[in-house]
């Protein structure tokens, strides 16, 4: 076949498969699914979550198992959404040698449910003293925490309001709660929740939230002038966070499934692809050789038939341990037995065609005429039942993962599931956990099965529809 | 002949069998040795413990060496690896599984064999509820698209089938329970029964009232493929011939369909429903670990957790005789209902 007459048949192909309305919309999912891939770092807000995923440091300023933000869409209760404030307005004051700055960060809070924590990040060099103060839309000012650096010689600096300001949050707290409702324990307070209540009594039990400007302002000593306070910012952990919440350990869902699009692609494209042609050319080499060649080869197929797939893969994941590309390599030595069957018969009638016995006469090899002659007019079939197999191979993958024993350099669908199952989400009743890596596994098969049902629909017309 | 076509088949079909086994013995070789020389520790250590203590440290080094030896030599370790293989092999193939490390039975046993039957009639039980429920269901909508072809059911139904053709069952029984057992409440969330089982009829009610979201789960996302399948098997008789020939003569359409066309369909349908059986077994069976239903594919989930090693592999190798039994029972099936088959090969 030459390079013309393949192309001419892509055409002809081509014509036919844009006809089938589903097919191309399988199509343009599956240019979306592309695009997810390299569009990754855009539009997630976590780009290194693939290979950061288990690092607790990667995550640790979102909050835990929150919703998404547009639940706030359908609900009454505002709740407040995850932020990072860099903007800052910056003064100083020099006292001799020492230095005092001041930062102040902005707030606009419009919700019902406060952030879960506020935290300030800088990187402090020297031996600084930062103060964390709060001024409130009413106009009281509650002093937070004061820290002390040790002398260092730069090294990240992270307050967090939630967990080192329980105390100035209560003390503020129960100066307006009356004595018989402050029933509270000192160590249950949550200090966002009464930093942004109403001051009057039941801030501590019931608080109402207080709308409005909050301005959180950093005042740093600087004993020498060597000592520096840089790159300061403020995070939010809000009550939602994130396009599709966040899970347990604080991992943003979103940027997590996103980065499984790309192992998913890699997993079903690599393994339907060499499954598919170890396959195709097993069975025209079993048809066109014939004879005992033949009758082993049959053989060789039906053990391996009668081999149950899932089963095997896991017990061979449970003892070997195997990384991502072993797996992909385990899954095509069982997923080619698939196409033989159709194969070996369809070989079975090409054999027969004149031009195969010309070729013959001719002195062609073996090897000639099968991948000359014989496999070429096999490839749209091929084509057919890869895009068939993508999902399954995705689906072996996530059934693999979700019992534990995935690839833990890299995430898929299928372990953030295991995660999910084992954090309780489907007891708790985190949707945003369960539902989107689920859907996406069963949105990538749905491309496929239309790509595939398009071109099984060209190459069988007997059963098209008239 | 067509018993002795089904010698022959059954033979086979263990050949096939016993070289797998063979093939699983010597991959998995190592790990399973390394369980057993620590069972062996264990089982000397607990013997040392009773002992008479008033031994001096070389009688019990010496004995301890002993008893390894002697245990070692029980169990062929101290054979060459082939004959271990091939021990091991014939080992499995009389069912003597060996002893689960951590995993009991319900009655406290810990022999894997014990254990695994415990498991099997459950699964059979789930599988073949929702596959038979299943067939029913795409039965009577394949036909229905087949009859109408190309219209708005078909083609409605049709896009149906290939949305849920890369769903995985667990997930959707994931979001099942979510729903059904914690937000409104109405089914359990798994298990095989209430504790503790009500006796006599109420024990019945209550297995159905447990199985009805597994396999409320396993018909939604099943029965679309067979009902696609189905379709196109009785649309491809309604093309042939003998069936316009059939119309021609006045015949009632309903009479052609179910009299002529679904006589024709009957084979290929009852090999795909055993089909979809066998594919449960083969890539759906961890399936039973969301809802806890205690059979085969919940002992997977069991016996990774644990890591009990000989329990995984038991289960491995029932599995493989179940899948290989089904694929058998298939040809004969088969081979009974359309005799095209058992004549076979050259005349």
């Amino acid at each position: 076949m030459k390079w013309i007459d393949i192309k001419a048949g892509f055409k002809d192909f081509w014509n036919e498969f844009k006809n089938v309305k589903f097919g191309l919309f399988g199509l343009i999912l599956l240019f979306i699914f592309i695009l997810a891939v390299f569009l990754n770092p855009y539009i997630v807000p976590f780009p290194e979550a693939s290979s950061r995923w288990r690092d607790i440091t990667y995550w640790e300023d979102n909050p835990v198992s929150a919703p998404p933000v547009w639940v706030n869409w359908f609900s009454s209760t505002k709740r407040a959404p995850s932020l990072i404030i860099r903007e800052h307005t910056f003064s100083e004051e020099k006292m001799r040698k020492m230095k005092l700055t001041r930062t102040i960060f902005e707030y606009e809070y419009s919700y019902d449910l406060p952030p879960l924590d506020v935290i300030f990040h800088g990187y402090a060099k020297g031996s600084p003293v930062i103060m964390l103060n709060i001024e409130r839309p009413d106009g009281r000012i509650v002093e937070l925490v004061r820290r002390p650096i040790s002398k260092s010689d730069g090294k990240i600096v992270r307050i967090s309001i939630a967990k080192d300001t329980r105390i100035e949050s209560y003390n503020f707290g129960a100066k307006y709660e009356s004595p018989e409702q402050n029933r509270i324990i000192r160590e249950m307070v949550k200090p966002t929740s009464i930093l942004f209540s109403e001051a009057k009594e039941g801030i501590l039990v019931h608080p109402t939230p207080l709308k409005g400007a909050y301005k959180i302002i950093a005042e740093i000593i600087l004993p020498s002038e060597t000592d520096v306070v840089e790159d300061v910012y403020l995070s939010l952990s809000g009550s939602v966070s994130g396009w599709l919440g966040t899970d347990n350990s604080k991992r943003d869902i979103w940027s997590g499934v996103v980065a499984g699009v790309k192992w998913a692609l890699l997993i079903g494209l690599l393994t339907a692809f060499t499954a598919v042609s170890i396959g195709v050319i097993y069975g025209v080499m079993s048809a066109y050789l014939g004879g005992w060649r033949d009758s082993l080869m049959q053989r060789i197929f039906e053990l391996f038939v009668g081999i149950p797939l899932l089963p095997v893969l896991i017990v061979m994941s449970a003892i070997f341990k195997p990384s991502i590309w072993i797996l992909i390599i385990m899954m095509s030595c069982f997923f080619w037995v698939g196409p033989v069957k159709t194969v070996r018969s369809m070989g079975l009638q090409i054999k027969e065609e004149t031009y195969i016995e010309a070729a013959r006469a001719l002195g062609s090899s073996s090897s000639r005429i099968i991948f000359k002659h014989m496999v070429p007019l096999l490839i749209p079939y091929s084509f057919a039942s890869m895009a068939l197999y993508v999902p399954s191979a995705i689906v072996y993958e996530a059934s693999i993962s979700l019992l534990g024993l995935g690839d833990s350099t890299i995430v898929t669908w299928g372990q953030i599931l295991h995660d999910a199952l084992t954090g309780g989400a489907v007891i708790n009743g985190l949707w945003w956990w369960v539902i989107p890596p689920g859907l996406f596994i069963a949105l990538m098969g749905m491309t496929f099965a239309f790509i595939g049902f398009a071109m099984d629909k060209i190459l069988h017309p007997k059963l098209r529809t008239r | 002949m067509y018993w002795k076509y089904c010698i022959k088949r059954i033979i086979y079909g263990l050949a096939i069998f016993i070289v797998l086994i063979f093939i699983y013995s010597a991959l998995f070789n190592t790990t399973m040795e390394s369980t057993l020389r620590s069972q062996i520790e264990e089982e000397i250590h607990a013997e040392t413990m009773r002992l008479d203590t008033r031994m001096t440290p070389e009688e019990l080094t010496r004995y301890i060496n002993e008893r390894r030896e002697f245990k070692q030599h029980l169990y062929h370790l101290d054979k060459p690896i082939w004959k271990r293989i091939v021990w091991r092999a014939l080992n499995v193939l009389s069912l003597n599984f060996g002893k689960a490390t951590i995993i009991r039975s319900s009655a406290g046993e810990s022999d894997v064999w014990t254990i695994i039957a415990e498991c099997l009639p459950r699964t059979v039980l789930l599988f073949t509820t929702a596959i038979f429920i299943n067939i029913i269901l795409g039965l009577w909508l394949g036909i229905k698209k087949a009859q109408k072809a190309g219209e708005l059911l078909d083609k409605t139904t049709s896009i149906g089938t290939m949305i849920v053709y890369g769903m995985p069952s667990w997930w959707l029984g994931m979001l099942v329970i979510m729903f059904f057992a914690y937000t409104i409440r109405i089914f359990p969330s798994g298990g095989l029964h209430s504790i503790p089982p009500p006796t006599g009829l109420a024990y019945y009610t209550d297995l159905f009232y447990h199985m009805t979201l597994p396999v409320l789960t396993l018909v939604i996302i099943g029965f679309w493929g067979s009902a696609f399948l189905i379709r196109n098997i009785v649309l491809s008789i309604l093309q042939e011939d003998y069936i316009m020939a059939a119309r021609t003569r006045g015949i009632p359409e309903r009479k052609v369909l179910y009299g002529h066309a679904m006589r024709t369909a009957a084979p290929p349908i009852v090999t795909m429903a055993l089909l979809s059986l066998l594919a449960s077994v083969g890539g759906n069976i961890i399936f039973e670990g969301i809802f806890s239903w205690p059979g085969l594919g919940n002992l997977y989930w069991i016996s990774i957790e644990q890591n009990d090693i000989p329990v995984l592999m038991g289960n491995l190798f029932v599995t493989t005789a179940l899948y290989i039994g089904g694929l058998v029972i298939l040809d004969l099936i088969y081979g009974f209902l359309d005799p095209r088959i058992k004549v076979g090969g050259k005349q």
